[in-house]
């Protein structure tokens, strides 16, 4: 790294952790007003039904019940809850299990949940599809008018694949399958509304209070500037809590019908059902390759089960790892009758490099060629899939280094040719993370005592980016970190943020906060001049001082300068697009290579992972500290995706069954390893200070890492995830067990 | 959760015409880390919990000749801890040490894990299956991963509690208090098959309480152990387990007791496992010969055949850590 | 030990009307969806409830003793965060099945949702804002903030009680003690790594 940098690139605690530590960060629910009422939301027990008629008048004659909405009272369209804005905020027809039917406000939790037990409803069943399967079967029920496969297909073409397909010497197919799975963050649903006349207030829990902000008013026609949004610390989401959700609307207007601040509250188990999951697909490859180790095409055609409604792109990150002159890939967007398919950390990319990087070391094993070296042969170098330049790549520095600090060439040898019930493999897999540069604002106030406010409109939602932004300005400013508050997290009080999701706040927001440093700096260095009577272009700010380069070792404090300010020294900005290379035609990605070293009890079907190396390169790291456990986390939720994690439905009544922690099982302490991350920061002239994009990239190859260890170690090739124990013995013990099911068969 | 009226009984004698006085409205709770749960998931709705907790003296160990007496409010953690109990009872420990979190165990009784109701999911959930007074049980023709290979039907729940096929490998006996009177019997006919009762897992009647665990010193040259097998490394049910304890005499097996968990609907012993090791040594051969044996009962249903294997491999494992 | 005796009515839940009248009268919506905003004179007087049922217990939480009634339904946890204001205390399940809610009660690491208040009288519960009571933080919570062992904070407070749980009985774990004694608190930043580092940097 060439830059000197005061603030950045070390390990920098968050600056509120504090209050993370001591419970007083207060999350949405944490929020009790006076006269407060409570909400809950009655759901469809069915996967497909109409309704004929709706009966809450035992319900509203409870005591405590103070209001009841539902689709026969309330005809609201939920825009972000479906991309054609076919939603309704109370359903009819009713398209999946846990869809909203009805809400109930009442004084209380418990009286709220009674009622929702008196609520008659009359549902029409009509015949539903659970599975992509299902849904493309002829004759299949159609869980929309206008068919079960989404009529716009995401499709990407480069070079000619025929042409390519004849040039290989030989031609992999393999077929892949990946489950859905619940972003299952900490903190569940919850929403508080409160109206002022006609201005709402609502206190979400969301990554981006400004799309909540434009969902909420547009859903419910209200001007913009009516809606007041809050949210000071959030429990989590990995991608499920970025727009205005059906909750929020939900608590919107139940405190318009009973003129109290209304909270609406969520159960776990509608937690896991209600809002959306990583979607589930159907991945088929064919790729043609030389004996030379070289790719000549690949073909990537694959369903995604969006469920019942389009909430997200449904894509799937995988050829594009490649550099292949040949490239199709298709991606058909599947309807179902089940819980919707939408954004969980780095959305399509775990399945899709699952997939990928599968085929890739089977193809490496046909040639005799070592993975890494396959892939140090193959992978991204200069140019994107779509022929541009990029802007860096460390991504055979992160191959390298990875493959050295988990000893790979030993024990890749020292795994070959294992006898016993207890094995080993080591195992790797490469991801790329992209999401362009979005128009972001922020604004700096440098207060007449030298202490300075940076307001931005960001949530921090785990990741410290409050901390983050904080960095940034202290860095741009020359101040210490600790002249720096931070104002966040309200609309009416923080400039524009585009939400904190496709890990862009550092890269967007943090480019406002320098453009708006350097005015401040400006400024302040232009009152100095005038106020000292030197030159301005003598003098400088740094350690938090103003110093003055003609006469060295002469310094000035900030205060002495603007302590005769009555107000601050203030500049807001807004970037309309920052220029992430591409304006000269670039594109701008961040690298990494995943390595795993699991141990597979054949006999238990049990994998336990003993090492894990993640290499990232994301540029510049602002924070090591908090990028470190940004890594590792999403390394281990990788862990929990490639070894157990989905949501089960009922095959008959398409009814979830493990929609609870016990049932989902994430990763627990014994069972996640020390997680080594080694940042690889290579130069990259776009992005602050170097900085490119990191939360989700942190998830991206972790499963494929995983599965090829587990074939390393087991010989078996698992193509489908996740890999539980029980798919591990069946493969060990085909046909010996299976027996005919003594089935009673229902009803 | 419904409302109820919380009753704190100070004796046995209270709590069991407490129970009474309120018939198919009551139910007794110890810890409430299981009740509490189907109470919010309104899978139970009592009008009146009878807390047992208040009762004293019943949360105690005590030594007594020829056997160890366990009250039923003995907090799980306690028995994990306790030396005199490792020093006789390996398995139980074993078995108490895994169970849940640590959370759980300090609260949860040794009788509330007893009697603890099933885990399945269509128990647990929305569904009105044959256990909640329904038509049938969805297992066998829906999801049926986690359900039983072994004594299922009409039923095809597992037991969950760890604690049980390790009591009774230890062939302790439950005492049962009731309004009409005690009675003590071997844990093992505690347990009773769906095709006995499809709606309980145990024989106890609406009026009647667990009170006392006793299990007899084992005879000399015996040994006990407890193996789980969880998809989670830690803090799950069992997909499969085994309680195994084997005295043996001159080198070859005088008795065994083998006792599965998460594969039937009771805790299973299996005297096929048994008998092929009684009279021969244990070794690797007999230890892998038990597992066969053990199974050949087996029917899986579609998506639980790998149980069959997973349980031949532990029932082996455990019974070579008894070499 | 400090004393603090509640009013034994449940918190004045329904009587206020503040927030909606405040600005009330002048208000002008537009919105259709809304349908017209009422003025004060027709908004509904709200009668305070009291549910029936309630039973007294006193409990003593970081070492202040509260006097209050409660419904049996009640759980600690609700009791806490509802009752008490102390929102430290998170509900991730509500089942035993995240450890969120842990606190520690007469010594030992337990889940707040799966306790009824009325179990409780007269017991000691420490919860996360009692950690730092004296004043200056816990040793834990130092460590957790220089090791980054809070991401999105939800699950820390559940993880700092059983990490004060764990300390207090074995003041040198190992790092499979510590994972062992914190097994049941999960964590789905799933920053565990984090976490066991900042316990065994605070027990040394
Ligand atoms: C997340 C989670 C994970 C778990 N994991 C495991 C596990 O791995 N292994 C395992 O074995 N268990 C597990 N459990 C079950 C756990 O609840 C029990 O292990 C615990 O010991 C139950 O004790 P309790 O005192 O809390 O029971 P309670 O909830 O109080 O009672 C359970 C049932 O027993 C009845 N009952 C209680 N005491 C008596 C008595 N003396 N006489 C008659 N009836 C009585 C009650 O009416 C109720 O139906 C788990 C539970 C949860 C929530
Ligand atoms: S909230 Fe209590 S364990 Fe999850
Ligand atoms: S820090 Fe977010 S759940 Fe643990």
């Amino acid at each position: 790294m060439s830059r000197e940098l005061q603030n950045l690139s070390k390990e920098t605690p968050r600056i509120d952790a504090l209050e993370r530590v001591t419970g007083q960060a207060h999350y949405a629910e944490d929020i009790y007003l006076p006269g407060m009422l409570f909400a809950r939301v009655l759901r469809s027990p069915l996967p497909h039904a109409r309704i004929r008629g709706i009966d809450s008048s035992a319900a509203e004659a409870l005591p405590g019940v103070r209001a009841v909405l539902h689709s026969k009272n309330c005809d609201v369209i939920w825009s972000s809850g479906d991309r054609h804005g076919r939603r309704r905020l109370f359903a009819d027809p009713a398209r999946f299990v846990g869809e909203a039917v009805a809400a109930v406000a009442a004084v209380d939790r418990h009286t709220a949940e009674e009622a929702l037990g008196l609520i008659r409803v009359d549902y029409e069943e009509l015949p539903h599809v659970l599975t992509i399967e299902d849904a493309l079967r002829e004759g299949a029920p159609q869980v929309f008018p206008e068919g079960n496969i989404e009529e716009e297909v995401l499709r990407f073409e480069t070079g000619n694949i025929d042409e390519g397909f004849r040039q290989a010497d030989s031609i992999y197919e393999g077929e892949f399958v990946s489950q859905y799975l619940n972003n299952a963050q900490m903190e569940r649903r919850v929403s508080l509304a409160q109206w002022d006349g006609d201005r709402l207030t609502v206190w979400a829990s969301t990554q981006g209070i400004y799309n909540c902000q434009k969902d909420i008013a547009h859903d419910l026609k209200l001007p913009l500037g009516k809606v007041h949004v809050i949210c000071h610390y959030m429990g989590g989401g990995f991608g499920n809590k970025n727009q205005g959700y059906d909750f929020d609307l939900t608590a919107a207007l139940l405190a318009r019908k009973t003129r109290r601040p209304v909270r609406v509250e969520f159960t776990r188990h509608e937690d896991f059902i209600a809002v959306h999951g990583r979607w589930s697909t159907q991945q088929h490859y064919r790729i043609g390759y030389k004996k030379d180790g070289s790719i000549t095409a690949i073909h990537l055609k694959a369903y995604s089960n969006m469920g019942a409604y389009l909430r997200s792109h449904g894509n799937l990150q995988g050829p594009e790892n490649y550099s292949s002159p040949n490239i199709r890939s298709e991606i058909y967007r599947v309807y179902t009758n089940r819980s919707c398919s939408a954004n969980f950390r780095s959305p399509p990319a775990p399945q899709g490099v699952f997939a990928i990087d599968s085929a890739m070391d089977e193809i490496a094993e046909r040639l005799q060629m070592d993975p890494v070296e396959f892939r140090l042969k193959n992978a991204i170098q200069d140019f994107s899939a779509d022929k541009k330049p990029l802007t860096s790549n460390g991504l055979r520095d992160c191959i390298r280094r990875g493959a050295e600090a988990i000893g790979w060439a030993e024990k890749r040898r020292q795994y070959s040719g294992q006898s016993g019930s207890i094995r080993r493999g080591i195992g790797m897999g490469i991801g790329t993370w992209s999401g362009g540069l979005g128009p972001s604002s922020a604004e700096i106030k440098l207060l007449p005592d030298g202490s300075v406010k940076l307001m931005v409109g960001v949530t921090d939602i785990g990741t410290g980016a409050k901390t983050t932004m904080a960095l940034i300005a202290a860095e741009a400013l020359g101040l210490p970190l600790e002249s720096i508050s931070v104002v966040w997290g309200d609309t009416d009080q923080t400039p524009y943020s585009p939400g904190e999701s496709g890990s862009r706040t550092t890269g967007d927001t943090g480019l406002a906060v320098i453009e708006a440093a350097k005015k401040i700096r400006e400024q302040l260095l232009t009152q100095a001049a005038a106020h000292l009577k030197v030159r301005r272009e003598d003098l400088a700010l740094r350690d938090g001082k103003i110093v003055s380069s003609a006469n060295p070792g002469q310094s000035w404090s900030i205060a002495e300068v603007t302590a005769t300010n009555i107000d601050a020294i203030s500049a807001a900005v807004t970037t309309q697009q920052p220029d992430d290379g591409s304006k000269s035609g670039k594109t701008r990605l961040s690298f990494t290579a995943h390595f795993a070293e699991v141990e597979v009890n054949l006999e238990t079907g049990k994998v336990k992972v003993l090492r894990f190396v993640a290499a990232h390169d994301s540029g510049t790291i602002v924070n090591k500290l908090t990028a470190r456990s940004q890594v590792q986390g999403a390394v281990t939720q990788g862990l929990g995706m490639a070894l157990r994690e989905e949501l089960i439905w009922d095959g008959h009544s398409a009814v979830p069954v493990n929609n609870y922690y016990h049932g989902a099982k994430p990763m627990t302490h014994p069972e996640t390893p020390q997680i080594e991350v080694i940042f690889v920061e290579t130069e990259e002239p776009y992005g602050p200070f170097g900085a490119k994009k990191l939360g989700e990239a942190g998830m991206v190859p972790t499963v494929a890492a995983v599965a090829n260890a587990i074939y390393q170690a087991t010989g078996i090739r698992f193509r489908e995830l996740p890999i539980t124990p029980d798919k591990i013995l069946i493969a060990m013990n085909p046909s010996r067990d299976r027996k005919e099911a003594v089935a009673l068969p229902p009803g | 959760m419904k409302a109820f009226a919380n009753k704190n009984a100070t004796s046995i004698r209270e709590a069991v015409s407490l129970l009474a006085q309120h018939p198919g409205k009551a139910l007794p709770i110890a810890a409430g880390s299981d009740l509490l749960g189907e109470m919010k998931d309104g899978i139970e709705t009592p009008e009146v919990l009878v807390n047992l907790k208040t009762i004293p003296g019943l949360d105690k160990i005590r030594q007594q000749s020829g056997a160890v007496s366990i009250g039923p409010l003995v907090p799980v953690a306690e028995v994990a801890e306790s030396q005199l109990l490792h020093t006789h009872f390996p398995a139980f420990v074993e078995a108490a040490a895994v169970i849940a979190s640590p959370q759980i165990r300090n609260v949860g009784t040794v009788g509330g894990n007893l009697c603890q109701r099933p885990r399945c999911w269509y128990y647990r959930g929305p569904f009105r299956c044959l256990r909640k007074g329904g038509e049938f049980c969805y297992a066998p023709m829906g999801e049926n991963r986690y359900h039983a290979i072994l004594g299922g039907g009409p039923s095809f729940i597992v037991h969950p509690s760890d604690l049980a096929p390790a009591l009774i490998a230890l062939d302790a006996k439950a005492r049962i208090s009731g309004s009409s009177g005690d009675r003590t019997i071997p844990l093992e006919q505690f347990f009773v098959l769906p095709t006995v009762n499809v709606q309980r897992e145990n024989i106890l009647r609406p009026d009647e309480i667990l009170t006392e665990i006793l299990i007899p010193l084992p005879a000399p040259g015996t040994r006990s152990t407890y193996w789980k097998q969880m998809e989670r490394d830690a803090w799950d049910f069992a997909l499969v387990s085994v309680a195994a304890a084997i005295r043996q005499r001159d080198g070859k097996v005088e008795q065994a007791r083998i006792v599965m968990g998460g594969v039937a609907p009771i805790p299973w012993r299996s005297h096929e496992a048994e008998a092929a090791l009684i009279g021969r040594p244990l070794d690797a051969t007999t230890a892998a010969q038990a597992g066969d044996k053990a199974m050949e009962p087996a029917q899986p249903l579609r998506d639980n055949a790998y149980k069959v294997a997973l349980s031949r491999a532990i029932i082996r494992g455990a019974l070579l850590r008894l070499i | 030990m400090k004393k603090e005796k509640q009013s034994r009515k449940k918190p004045a839940k329904g009587v206020t009307r503040r927030g909606f009248l405040t600005g009330m009268g002048t208000a002008v919506v537009s919105s259709a969806v809304l349908g017209p905003v009422l003025t004060s004179t027709q908004a509904e007087t709200l009668p305070p409830t009291r549910p029936k049922g309630l039973e007294d217990i006193s409990l003593t939480v970081n070492g202040i003793t509260y006097s209050l009634a409660v419904e049996p339904r009640w759980t600690l946890a609700e009791v806490l965060r509802d009752h008490l204001g102390l929102t430290g205390t998170k509900i991730g399940c509500n089942a035993g099945e995240c450890g969120a809610c842990t606190v520690i009660l007469e010594g030992k690491a337990v889940y707040s949702c799966s306790q009824l208040a009325v179990w409780l009288d007269g017991k000691k519960i420490t919860t996360v804002e009692g950690l730092a009571s004296s004043g200056d933080l816990d040793p834990l919570q130092r460590a957790f903030i220089e090791h980054d062992a809070a991401q999105c904070g939800y699950c820390t407070s559940g993880q700092l009680m059983s990490a004060k749980a764990l300390l207090s009985r074995n003041l040198h774990p190992s790092r499979e003690d510590v994972q062992r004694a914190l097994t049941g608190n999960l964590c789905r930043c799933s920053n565990y790594n984090g976490i066991v580092e900042a316990v065994l940097a605070a027990s040394k």
